[in-house]
């Protein structure tokens, strides 16, 4: 049943894939690939909810299915295998219901491209190989799925590439990733020989031996190499420059990519491995301060930028550091529980942002609109509905979430600190701002659209603001769904420290007060009239800039590794290896036999005098060779 | 030093000097002349030879090595004498066209 | 050694011959006028046959006399008559005199050498029938007579190739006249 699971999108992909597109010969009309692209990953839903009533039958044992062996190296066998239990259900249950919706959100938004069939084929290739990521049961099938998912996700970045800016935005993505992927496979290297298996469950059983039997090796080794490859995956400082670059893309594929599923690859990853993280505590601080380091980081990019996407895509970044930082502080739970709401709010902002772009026919500068509200009023409802969720608002859902994450900054005996918490509670407050701020900006106040742009303004078919209103309703009622209760018999929830106990109401309100001091701020500096935002801008000019510039990573990036790379590359490899070396050496092998046969050349002078000599020569030389055996 | 040692000596010095010969001298009649008297030699020692195991072999041979000497210079002598209509000097070093 | 030599006539011939004919070699390689080179290697060649008579091949040195010296070297002389060769102005002597000294030397010293070493006793010595005429040509007629066509179909191309040359001589002389 896994297999069939995680078969069906590939199916759909090699359908899609050769029928529908220029290499196929486009043999089928687009019901057929609605028909497969939407029909395979819906069946793949239906048949998790199926799975899921199965493992509840059996009392929560984990479900193992092995497909196939792949290779036998001495000792160690190595099996594609699946594993289902509570914390794979959580993530199958995401990836395919969020991913079937936002499948067929793209029904309305792709319906004018080119490459309708393309797009769906790559789609369903992305959910195959997520498919493989959360339900491998080893290292290795986890890894083939991460590195396919990162392929999917530079052929989706670069979808439109005919445009270089695209391919390029591609590019960073799949080589940022890679560089996680370094340390990714060292940790893979380290754990196999110290323990012989890469089985994440057989692993997280080893390392709950302590003393004596513990493994050979340093549980913070490898929590640091695995987290170095989840900090690639999921855009987490210093590797976080390729999300927002990654906007050049269909908005559908933010929305499943970039916000409620790869990205989370990497907190799924850390959670998926906790049996190692609980016993490295200094491998789990430096998650948590890389965590709240980069929500605190995101945070302030995202309050000035004017991109509609990019704010979305700076506040994915914060939310994923909110993320590592519930991880590093042991409350892997909650991370997960935030990994589901997160999903559920940010996919509709996302889509809700595609609505907008597709009504303003590909407008996507935050100051080029305005008055929106009551021109595509489902598209304001879910947008605004998902916006309070993810600042924070009771009762919906990323109140709840959050709210966990602060209390465990706080209050965790696994590494909870006052530090944590004011850092974290910060970026929430930041958070509600610029959320508000986008709903402003975008949808309420005076219109600054263009004029022929404010005369085509029209809602969006209802396979989008469909889709939109379910992710809404999820997005307020899913903090309801007791995520880290049910996950609490695989993932336990920290201790909280006894001098905390009693924080926990009073932080409860502050969480609320955060939120609505957020929505306070951005109303009142840009629900009035705009001379208010620019002063504020203009008093702080240098910061803005500052902010802007997105700290000048990029540029830092760029002159301290990217131009040695290409001097080393060009001045060492490229003129001297290749150029002096390999074809000097093949050249002048040539030129060894040419000026070899010029020089033996020189023996032919024409005179016959030096050739009776080389006679004589020749008659003394024989005479002395007969000798040997005189 | 039987006989057979001294005239298989002489031949070997008849044999090198004319070897020598066409290595040292200019002239191009010289050099003929000096082929002959390679040629000499080894008659020599074809006899010496001969003498020395009381076969007929090598009487035959030099016999017919009269034949060939003959035929050789027979035909040398023409072609060295249009050459040296040609070049118009007897010094071999004008005779260089296989140079390369 | 010296009392066995001054003891036999026939000895003390051959080595006064060996020694003259050994005087002519050299002298050629040193004379200027190749008139005077001619003489020289034709005196060599006189003493060679006394040499051959010696050992008692006389129709061998008959043949050396009559064909070698008789036709072979006189076809040598006329021909130097014929190119009026006199004068002697350039160096008789190539670029390559003392590499090819070195290898002179060489060359007697790697033969003598091994002659010295390896040489086997005299098995039989002849006696004056041995090579007498009538034997010789019936052992020659006999078993080699299979060499002696096939020296005969030698000269016959020798002739051929002396019809051509004198029609190539003759085409390049009309050639320079009237080109």
């Amino acid at each position: 049943m896994l297999t069939l699971i995680v078969l069906l999108p590939l199916l759909g992909f090699l359908l899609n894939g050769i029928l529908a597109t220029q290499l196929g010969g486009n043999r089928v009309g687009k019901p057929f690939v609605i028909a497969v692209g939407c029909g395979l990953p819906l069946l793949a839903f239906a048949l998790v909810v199926n799975l899921v009533f199965d493992l509840q039958a059996r009392g929560w044992t984990p479900l193992v299915e092995t497909a196939y062996r792949w290779a036998t190296v001495g000792d160690s066998q190595f099996e594609i295998a699946f594993y289902f239990d509570r914390l794979s259900a959580v993530m199958a249950l995401v990836v395919t219901g969020v991913g079937s919706v936002i499948h067929i959100y793209s029904v309305g938004y792709m319906a004018h491209d080119k490459s309708f069939g393309r797009f769906f084929a790559y789609l369903n290739l992305f959910l195959f190989f997520m498919l493989l990521l959360v339900l491998g049961r080893s290292l290795l099938v986890l890894f083939v799925g991460w590195e396919g998912v990162g392929l999917a996700s530079y052929l989706l970045i670069g979808f439109w590439y005919d445009d270089l800016a695209n391919a390029r935005a591609g590019k960073k993505a799949f080589i940022t990733n890679r560089i996680g992927d370094a340390g990714f496979l060292l940790g893979m290297f380290v754990l196999f020989q110290a323990l012989g298996t890469l089985d994440m469950d057989r692993i997280n059983a080893a390392f709950a031996f302590t003393g004596a039997s513990a493994p050979a090796v340093s549980a913070s080794l490898v929590g640091i190499l695995l987290f170095i490859g989840a900090t690639g995956k999921s855009a987490q400082i210093p590797l976080h420059v390729w999300l927002p670059d990654a906007m050049a893309g269909p908005t559908p594929v933010s929305a499943l990519i970039h916000a409620a599923t790869m990205v989370t690859a990497g907190v799924y990853l850390v959670a998926r491995m906790s049996g190692v993280y609980l016993q490295a505590p200094e491998a789990s601080m430096v998650i948590a301060v890389i965590g709240v380091a980069t929500a605190f980081f995101a945070a302030t990019v995202a309050m000035v930028q004017t991109d509609i996407k990019k704010v979305l895509a700076y506040s994915t970044v914060s939310q994923l550091g909110f993320m590592f930082l519930a991880l590093g502080v042991g409350a892997y739970g909650v991370a997960i529980f935030h990994v589901v709401t997160h999903a559920f709010f940010k996919a509709c902002l996302f889509l809700g942002a595609g609505s907008v772009i597709h009504a303003l026919g590909g407008e996507q500068d935050l100051r080029k609109m305005g008055g929106l509200a009551g021109r595509i009023p489902v598209t304001f409802i879910t947008f605004a509905v998902s916006t309070a969720a993810i600042a924070g608002l009771p009762p919906l859902a990323g109140f709840f979430s959050k709210d966990e994450i602060l209390w465990y900054a706080l209050a965790s005996s696994s590494g909870g600190s006052v530090l944590l918490f004011g850092v974290a509670a910060l970026t929430a407050l930041m958070t509600a701002f610029y959320m508000f701020r986008l709903l402003w900006l975008a949808f309420l106040g005076r219109s600054r659209m263009e004029p022929e742009v404010e005369h085509h303004v029209h809602e969006s078919p209802w396979s989008m603001t469909g889709v939109l209103l379910l992710l809404a309703v999820l997005s307020a009622v899913g903090g309801f769904i007791a995520v880290p209760q049910f996950l609490a018999p695989q993932l336990p929830l920290p201790a909280v420290q006894e001098t905390m106990q009693h924080f926990h109401r009073p932080l409860l309100v502050l969480s609320v007060l955060l939120a609505l001091g957020g929505l306070a701020g951005a109303a009142y500096v840009f629900g009035g009239p705009p001379a208010r935002a620019e002063a504020l801008r203009a008093r702080y000019a240098g910061l803005h800039r500052w902010l802007s510039g997105k700290y000048f990573i990029d540029e830092l990036y760029e002159w301290l590794i990217g131009r040695p790379l290409v001097w080393v590359s060009d001045r060492v490899f490229l003129r001297l290896g290749d150029r002096r070396v390999l074809d000097g050496a093949l050249d002048g092998m040539a030129a060894l036999g040419q000026r070899g046969a010029a020089l033996l050349g020189r023996v032919q002078t024409g005179q016959l005098h030096l050739y009776a000599w080389l006679v004589l020569i020749g008659i003394v030389g024989a005479l002395l060779w007969s000798w040997r055996h005189v | 030093m039987d006989k057979t040692q001294l005239l298989l000596g002489l031949a070997v010095s008849l044999f090198a000097l004319g070897l020598l010969g066409v290595i040292v001298r200019r002239n191009v009649l010289v050099m003929l002349m000096c082929l002959e008297l390679m040629l000499n030699g080894v008659i020599l020692s074809l006899v010496t030879f001969a003498y020395q195991t009381a076969t007929t072999v090598g009487a035959v041979l030099v016999f017919l090595v009269f034949v060939v000497a003959t035929a050789e210079i027979a035909l040398a002598i023409p072609i060295v004498l249009l050459l040296v209509r040609e070049k118009r000097t007897l010094n071999l070093d004008a005779y260089n066209e296989l140079k390369g | 050694m010296i009392d066995t030599l001054l003891q036999s006539l026939d000895t003390l011939l051959l080595v006064a011959f060996s020694l003259c004919a050994l005087v002519g070699a050299a002298l050629m390689l040193v004379l200027r006028q190749p008139m005077r080179v001619a003489i020289a290697l034709i005196s060599t060649m006189i003493f060679l046959g006394g040499i051959y008579g010696l050992l008692g091949v006389h129709f061998i040195a008959a043949f050396q006399v009559l064909i070698y010296v008789g036709a072979v070297m006189l076809f040598m002389v006329y021909v130097i008559m014929l190119l009026e060769v006199r004068e002697a102005t350039e160096a008789p002597y190539s670029r390559l005199l003392w590499p090819g000294l070195a290898g002179f030397v060489l060359l007697v010293g790697t033969i003598g050498i091994s002659i010295w070493r390896g040489a086997p006793p005299p098995a039989a010595v002849a006696d004056g029938t041995t090579f007498g005429i009538s034997r010789f040509s019936v052992s020659f007629l006999n078993e080699y007579w299979l060499h002696f066509e096939l020296t005969s179909v030698l000269l016959l191309a020798a002739v051929v190739a002396a019809v051509a040359v004198i029609k190539v001589s003759r085409k390049a002389d009309s050639k320079r006249r009237h080109g």
